[in-house]
């Protein structure tokens, strides 16, 4: 045995191809991890902050139908859709519900005059800037970015909102496209198949003569 | 033996799996905690965007409110007709001048009243609209309502309101009338005033009578239905 001590073992003989199989999927492990990971479908989409009033989008647009623009009614003539003041909650909850706990900071944003801290939920990078009228009057919905806001509790982000996501429409919108009329009309359309969204949009394209823009200064200024 | 070494690469193949099932994870679920970006670029800058929060002031409002007493260029509202609906502290009867009441301008309202007003009012304006609607069951249920008080809005086909001028419906919706709040901060003037031409549209929709026909139509009506129960249907019950 004794000389045999200072000898590598045979099964060291695995190592070098041991050694070359890991090299080869340790970079291969790596790009996946990252492109998985750090996808914005991983960091972004599922993003439901806490709101300081437990807001049920699913009450008020859903089983009621309130049109979107009754409390974002900018969302037709400037570029940001404003989250409503207090007072448009108070036109009715100076009535409805007004003794309710959940109410409260709504009614001391009332009394006080102080804004209430409602969370952002989709935000674009500060480079970027998106024109939601320019979309919504184009016969692009809500419910292409936003998901199906009137059937959700609590709203959460549904889409990644990023460039390649953006630029996928640009390039072929016809599916996203519909009569402008009904952009509030989330659930419009969910009784179609693709290819029939394809040809009203295709129609709704022609219409209104639009052609998307993919320069970058279109969002990039 | 080769045992360690079978055992670290099994750990190691373990150790690997980890990350991935994490971001499947953090893919299936929701969660409140801020994005996190891992390459920040210029996402984040130091600058106020609309309704962002400013912390140099007590109310954290980015989008300073003016001054008490402030009218910004081209809001003084000089023309009482078209911003108050008042011609020589009277309700006006008429539209203002910039305000044509054509078949667009209805349309136009017939959309903003079912954004804005159909909510109480009903989509005919009875005043039967879903909003009434629950808050009269949310009364009925007093554990539920949680001090719900409501009135059902008027029905804008009550003979006093189908004989307001239009410019005391303009000031209604501008400013508000009894438990209901203005819309002048949320509907702007000409869709107010689009507004009021599609209620006056609904008012004579309700009580039309055949004189508003023309000769053409009229003519296809034929006798006026009989209401009367036939003899041959019998009582029913």
């Amino acid at each position: 045995m004794g000389r045999y001590h200072y000898i590598f073992p045979k099964w060291s003989n695995l190592l070098l191809p041991m050694m070359i199989l890991g090299g080869a999927i340790a970079p291969l492990y790596v790009v996946m991890v990252v492109a998985y990971g750090f996808s914005p479908l991983t960091t972004d989409v599922g993003f439901q902050p806490q709101q300081p009033v437990p807001f049920s989008h699913k009450l008020h647009a859903g089983d009621m139908g309130i049109d979107c623009r009754y409390c974002h009614n900018t969302v037709e003539f400037t570029n940001h859709a404003a989250i409503p003041p207090t007072q448009t909650c108070m036109n009715c909850h100076t009535q409805i519900q007004k003794d309710s706990s959940q109410i409260e900071p709504l009614l001391n944003s009332y009394i006080t005059g102080m804004p209430m801290q409602w969370q952002r939920v989709h935000d674009l990078p500060d480079f970027v800037y998106f024109s939601h009228s320019a979309h919504v009057n184009r016969g692009v919905s809500c419910v292409s970015c936003h998901g199906r806001i009137d059937r959700m509790e609590i709203v959460t982000q549904m889409k990644t909102l990023s460039m390649g996501w953006c630029l996928e429409c640009h390039r072929a919108p016809e599916q996203h496209l519909r009569d402008p009329d009904l952009v509030t009309q989330l659930g419009w359309g969910i009784d179609r198949s693709l290819e029939q969204m394809i040809e009203d949009g295709s129609f709704w394209r022609q219409q209104n003569n639009l052609n998307p823009s993919q320069d970058c200064s279109t969002c990039h200024r | 033996m080769t045992k360690w070494f079978v055992s670290i690469s099994l750990l190691l193949v373990c150790l690997a799996m980890i990350p991935p099932a994490l971001i499947a994870r953090q893919r299936a679920v929701t969660f409140t905690k801020p994005r996190i970006h891992i390459i920040q670029d210029m996402d984040a800058q130091l600058k106020f965007k609309a309704q962002n929060p400013n912390t140099l002031f007590n109310d954290g409002r980015s989008m300073r409110p003016p001054l008490e007493g402030v009218i910004a260029r081209g809001d003084l509202m000089e023309d009482a007709h078209f911003y108050k609906g008042v011609i020589n502290d009277e309700w006006a009867t008429t539209f203002p001048g910039r305000m044509p009441v054509t078949l667009d301008l209805v349309r136009r309202g017939q959309e903003r009243f079912n954004i804005f007003c159909q909510p109480c009012h009903g989509i005919a304006g009875y005043g039967d609209g879903i909003v009434n609607l629950r808050a009269m069951r949310l009364m009925d249920a007093p554990l539920l309502g949680n001090g719900t008080t409501w009135v059902q809005p008027k029905s804008v086909h009550e003979e006093a309101i189908r004989e307001q001028p239009v410019g005391q419906i303009f000031n209604s919706i501008t400013n508000g009338v009894r438990n209901m709040s203005g819309y002048a901060s949320q509907v702007p003037t000409e869709d107010r005033w689009a507004i009021v031409a599609y209620v006056k549209a609904l008012q004579r929709s309700q009580h039309a009578r055949e004189t508003d026909l023309h000769a053409r139509e009229r003519a296809g009506l034929g006798d006026p239905i009989d209401r009367r129960p036939r003899s041959d249907e019998g009582g029913g019950e």
